[in-house]
């Protein structure tokens, strides 16, 4: 298995324990600012799935960049899909000229939330095309 | 109805073993690459870029035609 491929396993891993966490959060507490201390695991996908290669000063071949290009890609497309639903549904859902009133935590909330789905989308990708090749 | 086949086919596993049955790691650091990606390029499931293509057959000491074949379909000449 390529150092890529631990990485996407150990986000993918990282951001099922978030949402667990968060789940298991709302079940015993109400959902409130303190929500967010869970969203701190996330800095668990920092920690390098293996040093070996960044000491030796190794860099990705040409198949690792490009699948990495095109998981962040997916990444981002993923983001973007979900921001413009979001937006249109509020703007449905609620009247275009409705002004929102929101606690600040919820804005921090939904930035995480974001973060999960970047990341989640970015490791799946790298998994898939790992597995199934990528053709240039 | 498109062909399944790869267009691009390569004799990389042949080669090496015509090269004193030399290894994928061998041929990944002799190449610059990973050994996965050399396991992809034989598999069929990832096409190099030229630059790659050129220093594959290098370390063969083959022109790239021999290395690599293309395979022209009805659809993609």
């Amino acid at each position: 298995m390529s150092n890529s491929e631990k990485w996407a396993w150990w986000t993918l891993g990282v951001v099922v324990m978030t949402i667990a966490a968060y789940a298991a959060f709302l079940a015993f507490r109400r959902h409130g600012p303190a929500i967010i201390s869970v969203f701190a695991l996330l800095a668990l996908t920092a920690l390098p799935t293996s040093s070996r290669r960044h000491f030796q000063g190794r860099t990705f071949d040409e198949r690792e960049r490009e699948i990495a290009n095109k998981a962040l890609r997916a990444g981002f497309s993923a983001f973007w899909l979900a921001f413009i639903g979001l937006i249109l549904a509020i703007g449905f859902i609620k009247g275009w000229d409705t002004a929102l009133t929101v606690p600040v935590w919820t804005l921090g909330e939904v930035v995480w939330w974001a973060a999960i789905l970047v990341l989640g989308v970015q490791a799946m990708t790298t998994i898939v095309l790992y597995r199934g090749g990528s053709h240039a | 109805m498109p062909s399944q086949e790869p267009e691009i086919k390569n004799h990389i596993r042949q080669l090496r073993f015509e090269h004193g049955e030399m290894t994928q790691d061998q041929l990944a650091k002799q190449a610059g690459v990973t050994r996965h990606t050399i396991m992809a390029l034989e598999a069929g499931k990832y096409f190099p870029s030229l630059l790659l293509a050129f220093r594959i057959a290098r370390v063969f000491r083959a022109p790239v035609e021999q290395v690599f074949e293309y395979h022209a379909t009805e659809l993609n000449l």
